[in-house]
């Protein structure tokens, strides 16, 4: 991408529309009501930070672009956090909100028109210098810029617009930004963030239209799914264009992601991992994030969480996510109707080996890679550390250990040239018995939640929701 | 029967000499050994020799680990050797002799029952792990004169590793990265090429020499780094796991 392509783009835009963005940009209340004074970049930072931070997507992976455009590929494609917070997430890119400002009244967001929250907006100019500034010292990969909604989704994006072109032309920052695309604004303006942009996110919010209808009455599902699928034919065909033409520049290289509530509304794990399924499949995004819904408004409509965010459930979901994309598993395989929910005690992937026992022992000398793969306590990175490594004689239960298979998962589903590493009967109830007993390591909680709490935790969700639903 | 040790230099070159040297010695390759520096206890019916590092042999012998197994068992090579640990020349050594014995010698990073390829493999995963949390967790000062200052203090000799990425993607910035615990600076002019040079009398970085806009931008990512966490979901264990204690006494947002 080079900035005279941008300018070109940029130059596609109604005049009208752009003159708008410039102006009224200035227009925005940068004051605190009760003194009257500008607010200083701290505070701003502060407030705009704390407003983003419910927004997941925090990669910056999935690009591979050098300053001068080469690029040679992996390394730089996989992302880099540049720190982790107290709540253990990443921070990789500087994750802001362009206003928290909204005319939009979601229940579940900090940020909804009703509450009562000091409010505050960058110029384009700080989220510049803020970016360049924080990226040079290496504090972070690149820029996230969402917003709350400020007259109309379009006159929003045209702000973001605004900002986004600044700092890729004049200060050309040739790095990684994620810019949230705001259902219901104009699709132009949409195409033309999009070949600045490295990332596009449209936010699903919730898993079902009755949920979103519910909580987000502003929002609308196809609203939602209108500048996604946008995004994606213009992926399609940006891709065929750079085949013809190759230095057309690109359109959101790094692709789209997307981010759903969890445990704000009463959908089962089946519903959500379908959804999931269906947004990889049918409108090829590169992830779909879970976040687990952190109750920041007292509000009827929402669940009591006694128990804080759903997290086991979260974990659960991302699981099974990753055994949707790199372990070639479907999601009716894991869930269906009957058994809606995934295991509390059980991750997805044992749960399933648990149910399919006459798939297993799998021989690890001649066993295809797709079948190593869904050996529990083998992951990608073992299964082809076997493939590979076995080419040079058989492999014994110690190679396997060194490669790192874990193999107290492992040992119930696999055999070495024929024999299992201890005589274990295969059967599901005794296996089960010892896979729970050396206890899943959970990146939550060292000591407090215990499974017992967890489960009465998931009951009364669940009865706090018929409560819900019938009184 | 008698056991040859060939005590090299611990760098590249040094271990690379050995290497040329022991096949030299045309003895069974399970009776040679390198070893790094000086050897603290030294064996019975052992020979000990000392092994100068020698531009021609080494350049001769990463020749040959190019060709023979390729690009990526020469990088993890090279990653090996710039680990902290002593064991490494001998497993590089033995790693390259198992190379000839293979039949497809591109794979030899592959074999991994092998022990001693996987004692490569290790110490070379090491190396890269830690040059890439380096990569992520380096955090650049910036003084008085406008260049950017970082310090380090890795267990393995990454600064090369990390001042390709850092080259890279700051081709305009003169900026130094010093490791602490060798003393070693690298050094980036702006729009040239970097180079390391070795800490000398009087090189010392003061605190109060930062630039204005470092305190204020230092001030303004910790401001960023607390607010952006969910107190709800506050887990010191998982941050912990993600970005060891070790890295912090480095990184701005712990300083304060």
């Amino acid at each position: 991408m080079n900035s005279d392509s941008k300018k070109t783009q940029y130059n596609l835009i109604p005049d009208s529309s752009r003159g708008m963005a410039v102006n009224c940009s200035n227009d925005i209340a940068m004051t605190l009501p009760e003194s009257g004074r500008k607010m200083t970049l701290m505070e701003k930072l502060g407030i705009l930070s704390d407003a983003a931070k419910y927004d997941v997507s925090c990669s910056s992976s999935g690009v591979g672009r050098k300053g001068d455009g080469t690029g040679i590929g992996n390394t730089s494609a996989a992302g880099i956090c540049h720190s982790f917070s107290s709540d253990g997430r990443c921070i990789s890119l500087l994750k802001i909100l362009f206003t928290n400002e909204c005319i939009y009244d979601c229940k579940y967001c900090i940020n909804r028109k009703s509450n009562d929250v000091p409010r505050a907006s960058f110029t384009p100019d700080e989220v510049c210098e803020l970016t360049i500034q924080f990226y040079r010292r290496n504090y972070i990969e690149g820029l996230f810029l969402s917003s709350g909604i400020i007259n109309s989704p379009t006159y929003t994006m045209e702000l973001i617009y605004e900002a986004v072109y600044k700092l890729r032309t004049k200060y050309r920052f040739q790095r990684y930004i994620h810019v949230k695309a705001i259902p219901g604004a104009d699709p132009m303006i949409i195409q033309q963030l999009g070949m600045l942009a490295d990332r596009m996110s449209v936010n699903l919010e919730l898993p079902t239209a009755e949920g979103l209808q519910k909580l987000a009455p502003n929002k609308h599902r196809k609203n939602i799914l209108t500048p996604m699928r946008q995004i994606q034919t213009g992926i399609t065909q940006n891709k065929e264009e750079i085949v013809v033409y190759k230095h057309a520049s690109s359109f959101v290289p790094a692709g789209q992601s997307t981010q759903m509530i969890v445990g704000a509304t009463p959908e089962s794990d089946y519903q959500i991992m379908m959804v999931a399924e269906n947004l990889y499949k049918k409108f090829d995004l590169k992830r779909v994030y879970y976040s687990a819904f952190v109750s920041v408004n007292e509000d009827k409509e929402l669940p009591a969480l006694p128990g804080g965010p759903p997290l086991l459930r979260e974990h659960r979901l991302y699981q099974a996510d990753w055994l949707l994309r790199f372990y070639g598993f479907e999601a009716d395989e894991l869930l269906s109707e009957q058994k809606p929910n995934f295991n509390i005690l059980l991750d997805p992937k044992a749960d399933w080996a648990l149910r399919h026992l006459e798939m297993f022992p799998v021989e690890i000398n001649r066993a295809d890679y797709q079948t190593i793969l869904r050996v529990p306590g083998i992951g990608v990175k073992s299964a082809q550390r076997i493939v590979r490594a076995r080419r040079n004689g058989n492999l014994s239960f110690d190679d396997l250990k060194k490669i790192g298979v874990t193999l107290k998962r492992a040992l119930y589903f696999i055999t070495c040239s024929g024999r299992m590493m201890y005589p274990t009967k295969i059967e599901e109830d005794y296996i089960t018995r010892n896979l729970i007993s050396n206890k899943e390591k959970l990146p939550f909680d060292r000591d407090g939640m215990t499974y017992r709490q967890l489960s009465l935790f998931d009951d009364g969700m669940i009865s706090s929701w018929n409560q819900a639903v019938s009184g | 029967m008698e056991e040859y040790y060939l005590i090299c230099e611990d760098s590249l070159e040094g271990v690379f000499t050995g290497i040329y040297n022991a096949y030299l010695m045309k003895k069974p390759h399970s009776r040679l050994h390198i070893s790094i520096g000086e050897e603290e206890n030294l064996r019975l019916f052992a020979v000990y020799e000392d092994c100068p590092a020698d531009e021609k042999k080494a350049a001769s012998v990463a020749g040959t680990i190019i060709r023979e197994f390729g690009t990526e068992a020469y990088l993890a090579i090279c990653r090996a050797l710039a680990s902290g640990e002593t064991d490494k020349g001998e497993a590089v050594y033995k790693t390259v002799v198992t190379g000839f014995h293979m039949k497809n010698r591109k794979a030899l990073m592959g074999n991994l029952a092998n022990p001693y390829v996987h004692r490569v493999f290790e110490l070379a995963r090491f190396t890269a792990n830690e040059a890439h949390f380096h990569v992520e967790f380096l955090r650049f000062r910036e003084l008085e004169n406008g260049i950017l200052y970082a310090k380090i203090g890795p267990k393995n000799n990454i600064i090369t590793f990390i001042m390709l990425h850092f080259a890279d993607r700051l081709p305009l910035e003169n900026f130094v990265i010093h490791d602490e615990i060798r003393g070693i600076f690298a050094v980036h002019p702006k729009g040239k090429d970097w180079f390391l040079t070795s800490q000398e009398e009087g090189m010392e970085i003061h605190s109060d020499s930062f630039s204005k806009g470092e305190e204020e931008y230092s001030e303004l990512f910790c401001r960023f780094f607390h607010t952006i966490a969910i107190k709800e979901r506050n887990n010191y264990v998982l941050q912990r796991g993600m970005l060891p204690l070790r890295y912090r006494k480095y990184m701005t947002e712990f300083l304060k």
